[in-house]
């Protein structure tokens, strides 16, 4: 990649601006994978949570409350999420020295292996033919991880990256005279959110959930439970749960 | 004028991935690539993207081009550019010269991308003398990062000025997995290269 | 201070209120300090994420005596006081930069390393940004911003420089004029309250503005003595700023402690590497102007054999000749590295001149028998095989 923006960053982009994002799919699992209840041990990877305020021009501003908020509430939730996945979960323990290096290009390469299964499967327009075929899902960490220090002992690891900008009021009158006048799409808030399950002994990316327009409001606790829902949706082995009473429809993110 | 012309590469460097389409390139046959008399034989297939780095230029990946990138240069002339720029005005990238040394493309490699990526952290690990499409050329490995994305790659290059004209092919991954798991298939491409 | 001509209407409306005060004594620091409003805990939050992934990054120099030498001047410059509890880093970027982002974290870019002549303008330039800190601009600027922001819907962050996250890039553009101006005048207290050669800081300016008018002129583009767009947008004209400060410095700028060996000394150990970032901007005119200025009429071997590289680069017929030329003169006048007879047998090569070119690169193989490059040069001469 040698070009400021590559294909990857610009597919991305166009999949934010662009108006119609059901055809999108969100959801990828290794054909014939099954994780069966009460069968692995999983460690969580620490999350990656942003979050801030999307101004009028589009520039993110943090917000540390909201990320404050943010990581209490979403921690709080993935742990009771933990406790329901069917499976035994725990906690990556960060490693110090070399180690910690190691992890931290282990979730840069989570990040640009997730960013390239939504840009080169999961958006149709640009899927790749090898992608293609059938149900395949072949995608990859390499089997070193294995190595990474924390993570022996665990069957799979799970790593979870969120990042909300929301919008504000400036930006959705933008987004709505953008759209009549001129027919530009215009997005308000980003509300992304990926969760992906690597097989520790092979590598192999066996699950992948990763949405650029969640739901939630991660700031609330009803809202973060609401996104951990979504983001462990169809997770392998979760056993079926009773519907849940939908949040109180002020709090949801803005789109 | 100069400028509406700009923005319309910008604008295809958006629109290429939806539009152009991304193709399957069969293995076993020889196929003509970057729009140039450079031909290869892949004995697997690969992908080959819809956006190009520039006119004479074509990549083809596995998994996508931030986790294997095999891009092929075909016949870059003298006084152009290995590929787009972004901005003539404030990042002039160098140029192809006519008594270029096959030394000298590492070189013209690494400043365009230090230009480009905005990062002085390339470095040019070694080079050797390797003769690519049958010609005397060159063989170098390089490292960089790209800091915004903290993610180590690798990069491996063939090439040669071949009547005055640059061919290369270069072959990009990150260090972690993937550069081991794709250079293989890279090399046995470059190896193919005939013109 | 001759030569001069300042328009008095243009220094008094930089200055402005300032100028009753100017050069006054230091007030009593108070160190101690959290964010209290939601916009500076913000501020402080992306500061802290950014210094967390500066200390991974690879783009810093991890070089103890560099960055002991630079907390000495910080600390010699703004007092034991002030500079307790400041973390610096140094950024390899060939770009002039240097900040203070509002959680004590300094970073001076590589590129201000090698332009700046002597300690007392490393002491102007740190001074000048703790003055930003001290004075707590960011989180005013911040606030305004976002209003600015509002009205001019899709103005892009054009950074010239995306090594760092753009977080932190953002934070830096946030000064407007009149904080310039306050953390100049900040940075003049400093100055002389340290013993440092004032004038210093209005020098700097001006050689920024010399080298930046060579860049366009080498890119064939119009000549203007403050920077169009972007990055420096929110500075004070270059012009205005310098003439301010020597005005204010009065006639008392000259004297004091410049320790231009002292910061030689610090800085020889990566001069190489930051000239060579340099060289490789594909700016000829920038470049050719800094090294010029950096010769100061005494062309050192290392500066002449960087020439050599630089009029290589840019490669035209006429460059290959000036290129072997420097090079000659770089080992005339003593240089031993083994690049110099590399760039001379490249050059020479190139030029159409086989024999004296191969000669020289013989000379290389002979210097410098491990390089990494030395298989392909070795074909270059004839000897070893192609393939």
């Amino acid at each position: 990649m040698r070009r400021g923006w590559g294909a990857l960053a610009c597919a991305a982009a166009l999949t934010l601006a662009a108006a119609p994002l059901a055809a999108q799919e969100k959801t990828g699992n290794k054909p014939g994978f099954t994780l069966a209840p009460g069968t692995a041990t999983i460690v969580l990877m620490r999350p990656e949570i942003a979050v801030g305020a999307q101004s009028t021009g589009g520039s993110y501003e943090p917000n540390a409350d909201w990320t404050d908020q943010a990581r209490e509430n979403l921690g709080r939730a993935l742990a009771e999420a933990q406790g329901k996945l069917g499976n035994r979960v725990v906690t990556h323990v960060e490693p110090v020295g070399q180690g910690a290096a190691t992890a931290h290009e282990y979730r840069a390469l989570f990040t640009a292996l997730a960013d390239s299964v939504i840009t080169y499967q999961f958006f149709p327009g640009n899927r790749l033919p090898t992608k293609k075929r059938g149900d395949s899902f072949l995608w990859s960490i390499g089997s070193e991880v294995a190595k990474l220090p924390g993570v022996q002992g665990a069957d799979y690891a799970l790593f979870v990256t969120t990042e909300d900008h929301y919008g504000s009021t400036g930006r959705k009158l933008l987004q709505v005279f953008a759209a009549g006048v001129a027919g530009i799409g215009v997005s308000a808030g980003v509300h992304k959110g990926y969760a992906g399950l690597i097989d520790l002994k092979t590598g192999d990316l066996v699950w992948l959930n990763a949405d650029l327009a969640m739901g939630g409001d991660v700031r609330t606790p009803e809202g973060a439970a609401k996104r951990v829902s979504q983001l462990l949706e169809g997770f392998p082995g979760k056993p079926v749960e009773a519907p849940v009473a939908p949040a109180a429809p002020a709090k949801t993110a803005a789109r | 004028m100069k400028g509406l012309r700009i923005a319309a590469v910008g604008l295809a460097l958006v629109a290429a991935p939806v539009l152009a389409g991304n193709k399957l390139i069969p293995a076993g046959q020889p196929v003509a690539v970057a729009k140039s008399v450079l031909t290869v034989t892949p004995s697997v297939e690969w992908n080959k993207l819809g956006a190009r780095p520039g006119r004479n230029s074509e990549t083809w990946t596995f998994d996508g081009d931030a986790l294997n990138d095999l891009t092929f240069y075909g016949g870059i002339e003298p006084e152009q550019t290995l590929f787009r720029e972004v901005s003539k005005r404030t990042k002039p990238l160098p140029r192809v010269k006519a008594t270029m040394l096959v030394t000298d493309i590492p070189t013209l490699v690494e400043n365009s991308y230090r230009i480009a990526l905005d990062t002085p952290l390339f470095t040019v690990e070694g080079m050797e003398p390797m003769a690519f499409a049958g010609k005397p050329g060159i063989r170098f490995t390089y490292s960089f990062t790209r800091p915004n994305e903290d993610l180590p790659r690798k990069g491996e290059g063939r090439g040669a000025m071949i009547g005055g004209k640059l061919y290369l092919i270069t072959f990009e991954a990150p260090r972690l997995h993937y550069f081991d798991a794709g250079v293989a298939a890279f090399r046995q491409v470059a190896n193919s290269a005939k013109l | 201070m001759a030569g001069w001509i300042i328009a008095a209407a243009l220094a008094g409306a930089a200055l402005g209120a300032g100028a009753s005060d100017r050069l006054a004594p230091l007030p009593p620091y108070g160190a101690a300090y959290t964010p209290t409003t939601v916009d500076e805990r913000g501020l402080w939050q992306q500061a802290d994420e950014a210094e967390r992934d500066l200390r991974d990054s690879p783009a810093v120099v991890r070089d103890a005596a560099l960055n002991a030498y630079l907390t000495k001047v910080l600390c010699r410059s703004v007092g034991e006081d002030r500079c307790r509890g400041v973390r610096i880093y140094v950024v390899r970027a060939p770009y002039f930069n240097a900040f203070m982002a509002p959680n004590g974290m300094m970073v001076v870019w590589t590129g201000a390393l090698l332009r700046l002549r002597d300690e007392a303008e490393l002491a102007s330039v740190l001074g000048h940004e703790f003055g930003h800190f001290e004075m707590r601009h960011s989180l005013v600027s911040f606030r305004r911003a976002r209003t600015i922001g509002d009205i001019i819907a899709w103005t892009g962050v054009v950074s010239p420089y995306s090594l760092l996250p753009v977080s932190l890039i953002r934070l830096h553009f946030s000064y407007n004029r009149a904080q310039e101006t306050e953390a100049d005048l900040m940075g003049l207290r400093y100055l002389t309250a340290a013993g440092y050669r004032p004038l210093a800081a209005s020098h700097i300016w001006e050689r920024l503005m010399a080298e930046e008018d060579a860049t366009a002129l080498g890119r064939k583009r119009r000549v203007t003595h403050h920077y169009a767009a972007g990055f420096f947008a929110s500075h004070p004209t270059e012009l205005t700023r310098a003439t301010y400060l020597r005005q204010v410095v009065g006639t008392g700028g000259e004297q004091g402690d410049e320790a231009r060996d002292a910061f030689l000394t610090a800085m020889r150990p990566w001069r190489a590497t930051f000239l060579a970032d340099q060289i490789k901007l594909n700016d000829f005119g920038g470049s050719e102007y800094l090294l010029g200025e950096l010769a100061g009429g005494q062309w050192t071997p290392d500066l002449l054999l960087t020439r050599g590289e630089l009029y290589r680069e840019r490669g035209n017929p006429r460059d290959l000749v000036s290129a072997a030329q420097f090079y000659q003169q770089a080992i005339d006048a003593g240089c031993t590295d083994p690049i110099a007879w590399r760039g001379l047998g490249l050059s020479l090569l190139r030029g159409q001149q086989g024999a004296a070119g191969r000669a020289a690169l013989k000379t290389y193989l002979e210097r410098a028998p491990q390089a990494s490059d030395r298989a392909a040069m070795a074909m270059l001469i004839g000897e070893g095989g192609v393939q």
